[in-house]
């Protein structure tokens, strides 16, 4: 019981009808680094704001320092000595680091603030654990490393000896990394209990005590430093259960329809997220796209789509130099998409299943005439859609929002695949569907290739990339680590390229 | 869209007009009076007889279009609170070419009046709309400026260059005039215009592809781009629709009910549509009965008050209660939805 500082167990969090947290478990000890680790999506982030008092629990216990929290809030949460670090800071642009730090709770001299006093408390903090700041300059000309310590004396300012950290390190360059290291391994000497939260393995080997694994929701076990690798974690961030093959064609690859020459791209917090990835895709084949999420593909596949900008480098597409251009472009010059988050991108949910069918052809005949739209061509092309994938219910002028999650991708599967473009790419196309989407979606996918599409396939399914692939490239922190056919990748090979294509040390 | 869906909502907007109408009434017993006596004399006030009927619906024009042209950028995701803004300089833009291109031929001077009222409306629709789209300025806070900007420009053209030399700020009579059917009211053919105009926008929405790219864009824009919709270009342009719209009113009123430009004539015009719109929730097949709810109430006020002890400030009490039932009547939706949940729930559990 006292051994730990915190424990939560059994936790359940959903936001509407969606399960962010399935089965929770977190401990932390007195005086160590406790990583919790898993893909986007995972659920590791939401653990740590329930910890916090952002959110309420739905069920389950929280306890801090032997006592059990009913009601948390970030209120109560700093006054049990809980600070973090956010993902995004909070901190007040145009005020100085010192103002910052003292904001709302500054020591008062009668009815002035006591600028004296405060300085000299949070000098101590910088010196005690080494994090340089210059307190009298304002946030806004101030780096993003240095931000972060303020955010990090901010923490202990409150009194804070649980500290969680919510992927300190992706805003930060290397250098200011390991800097950030320096100060956390200080700041555990003196006993503070520091949560990382990172998808970053080699990070985490360097820098945890033990290591905590979720994966879509579920605790996945813990493990000390000492018992593991990040093979081993990858394989518990990542391992699904294979449960379908496809009865897969080796046909012959034709010309090269997709070529992606040495292309940078931002994301939307790091700059060069994406540095200089080179890969073709030839008519009939599916390229599969491996790595742990998070390492740039949804970056890759939005800058060759045209919803991202590319920073240097060329995208050409059937013989084209499509680069930076607009989506419909784009797809003039022949893609078919399916994007990663249909609700966000894929498909208008307030709009009715024939509508969304069309809306990628809506312009061009039969589907419209001039100005008019042409309901019965329309309905008359749905109809023949929702029979040939399956989608229920069959009522086509039904909204989208009244599907499920394997019907309402299958209706963006059906626009896309249906126009039987040179180049279709395909991310996560069976994320959150039931078996029986997957099976029709993946034969579908199949069935491109057989026609002579070139295919483009992320997922995260490692399992899905290698019973469809011909091809996988593997991807690493924005950097291509290795080609191999799928006939020799295994788990173990791909899991080994996937963290950087080094063994542990 | 949907037949139900549609019926469900007229029947919603009666209820919450009977609602407010009885609601009304207890204030008017509050204050002493009979609230049938009230009711009947504010009907009477704005359908008994040629001049109030007309007057009705001269009221009714500008609040028809002024509340369609809210619902149609609202289509698209716009707040477009510039529709005030937009009228006068239509009105303003209509008056000066009806005064001063006189060289033109009567039928070709009225379409160049329309025209021109029409693009003016479009381009002060246009200004807000591109520094939303490519600056992420809110179009609220530049149409709400706008409108004052606007405002001080038809007024320094009414009182300077433009003026009559009357002792109100007014311009020179225009040399075309909407014919006025109902003398002595000044109900005229801009009436016919605007339902026109009406009914081709409700086709637009719902039966091309531009409608269809609007009603894209307004509830996802995200998903309009990555199907190739350019919602920059949408947005934008259903702003200058409804710019144009506002434009076309201003015309109207000048052409029709004035004959002149009469400095401050639509304050108030861009609120009430608004007004219209957003109790129906920019159902556009719906904001036309919204708004001539509206004119009626406002035209029949002033009878209410003159032939009954009741105060026509009543009718903006009732104006007011309805909002506040449309706006409570949503809670009740969410109300029943918790509570379908909640079976279903059960059901499952």
């Amino acid at each position: 019981m006292s051994e730990y500082v915190v424990s939560m167990s059994n936790i359940v969090k959903t936001f509407g009808t969606v399960q962010a947290v399935r089965h929770g478990e977190f401990n932390l000890k007195k005086g160590e680094i406790h990583s919790l680790i898993g893909e986007n999506g995972a659920g590791k982030s939401t653990m740590m704001k329930l910890l916090y008092g952002m959110y309420p629990i739905n069920s389950g216990e929280i306890i801090v320092k032997g006592k059990k929290m009913d009601r948390l809030d970030p209120k109560t949460a700093i006054e049990h000595g809980i600070g973090m670090v956010h993902q995004e800071f909070m901190l007040v642009e145009e005020l100085t680091v010192l103002e910052n730090i003292i904001l709302g709770f500054e020591p008062t001299k009668g009815l002035t603030i006591d600028f004296d006093s405060a300085r000299k408390e949070v000098q101590k903090y910088i010196d005690q654990y080494d994090m340089e700041v210059q307190l009298d300059k304002k946030i806004s000309q101030i780096s993003v490393g240095e931000a972060q310590r303020v955010e990090i004396i901010k923490t202990l300012m409150r009194g804070a000896d649980v500290i969680i950290l919510d992927e300190p390190t992706a805003v930060l360059t290397p250098q200011e990394a390991r800097r950030l290291f320096e100060i956390l391994k200080n700041l555990r000497e003196d006993g503070k209990s520091l949560v990382f939260i990172s998808h970053k393995l080699d990070e985490v080997m360097e820098i945890s005590n033990r290591i905590s694994v979720m994966r879509q929701g579920q605790y996945m076990g813990t493990v000390n430093k000492e018992e593991t690798s990040p093979l081993d974690l990858t394989k518990r961030m990542i391992g699904r259960e294979v449960f379908l093959n496809i009865d897969k064609s080796y046909g012959k690859a034709g010309k090269t329809v997709l070529e992606v020459k040495d292309v940078w791209v931002s994301s939307n917090k790091e700059t060069s997220k994406i540095r200089g990835m080179s890969l073709h895709v030839n008519e009939g084949e599916i390229v599969g796209i491996a790595g742990i999420d998070g390492n740039g593909q949804s970056e890759l596949i939005e800058a060759i789509t045209g919803i991202r900008k590319v920073e240097k480098g060329s995208v050409i597409l059937n013989g084209k130099d499509i680069t930076n251009f607009n989506p419909k472009k784009v797809r003039d010059a022949g893609l078919a998409h399916i994007p990663e988050d249909r609700n966000k991108r894929g498909l208008n949910r307030t709009m009715s299943i024939v509508d969304n069918l069309v809306a990628v052809q809506l312009d061009e005949a039969p589907f419209s005439k001039g100005m008019m739209v042409q309901k019965a061509d329309q309905d008359k092309y749905a109809e023949e859609k929702v029979k040939q994938f399956d989608i229920r219910p069959t009522d086509y002028n039904l909204p989208t929002s009244a599907l499920s999650g394997g019907n309402a991708q299958k209706v963006v599967v059906a626009r896309e695949v249906s126009m039987g473009k040179p180049l279709l790419i395909a991310s996560q196309p069976t994320r959150g569907v039931d078996v029986g989407a997957i099976e029709i979606i993946r034969n579908t996918l199949e069935k491109a290739k057989k026609e002579g599409a070139g295919v483009l396939l992320v997922s995260a399914e490692l399992e899905e990339i290698i019973s469809l692939s011909d091809r996988i490239v593997v991807i690493h922190e924005g950097k291509i680590t290795g080609e191999l056919m799928a006939s020799e990748a295994n788990e173990n090979n791909l899991g080994l390229l996937m963290m950087g294509g080094k063994e542990s040390k | 869209m949907n037949n139900n869906s549609a019926k469900a909502g007229f029947i919603r907007i009666l209820v919450t007009m009977l609602l407010s109408l009885g609601i009304g009434a207890l204030f008017i017993v509050g204050i002493g009076e009979n609230p049938i006596d009230a009711y009947v004399a504010l009907f009477k006030g704005a359908f008994n007889g040629k001049l109030r009927l007309g007057t009705t619906l001269a009221g009714f024009t500008p609040l028809l279009l002024s509340s369609v042209a809210f619902a149609v950028a609202a289509k698209a995701g716009a707040f477009n609170v510039g529709l005030e803004g937009q009228i006068f300089l239509g009105g303003i833009a209509a008056a000066y070419i009806g005064i001063n291109w006189t060289f033109l031929p009567k039928p070709i001077l009225f379409v160049a009046c329309f025209a021109g009222a029409a693009v003016v409306g479009a381009i002060w629709g246009f200004i807000p709309a591109a520094l939303k789209a490519y600056y992420n300025v809110s179009e609220v806070c530049t149409t709400i400026l706008m409108n004052t900007v606007a405002l001080y420009i038809t007024s320094y053209l009414v009182s300077g260059p433009m003026s009559a030399g009357t002792a109100n700020a007014q311009s020179h009579p225009v040399t075309v005039t909407l014919h006025q059917f109902m003398k002595p009211s000044s109900a005229n053919l801009g009436i016919v215009i605007a339902i026109i105009l009406v009914l081709l926008v409700i086709f637009m929405l719902y039966k091309t592809t531009w409608g269809y790219k609007i009603r894209t864009v307004g509830t996802n824009p995200d998903h309009a781009d990555f199907v190739g919709i350019n919602s920059k270009k949408v947005f934008i342009g259903s702003m200058m629709l409804s710019g144009a719209l506002c434009g076309i009113a201003g015309c109207i009123e000048v052409l029709g009910v004035h004959g002149y430009f009469l400095n401050n004539f639509a304050t108030g015009l861009g609120s009430n549509g608004m007004l219209a719109a957003l109790i129906v929730k920019n159902n556009v097949v719906a904001t036309p009965f919204m708004a001539f709810f509206l004119a009626v109430l406002k035209a029949g006020a002033m009878g209410m008050q003159q032939s009954t002890g009741v105060p026509k400030a009543l009718v903006d009490t009732i104006t007011a209660v309805f909002i506040i039932i449309a706006t409570m009547e949503t809670l009740i939706q969410f109300k029943e939805k918790a509570k379908k949940k909640a079976e279903t729930e059960k059901k499952e559990g």
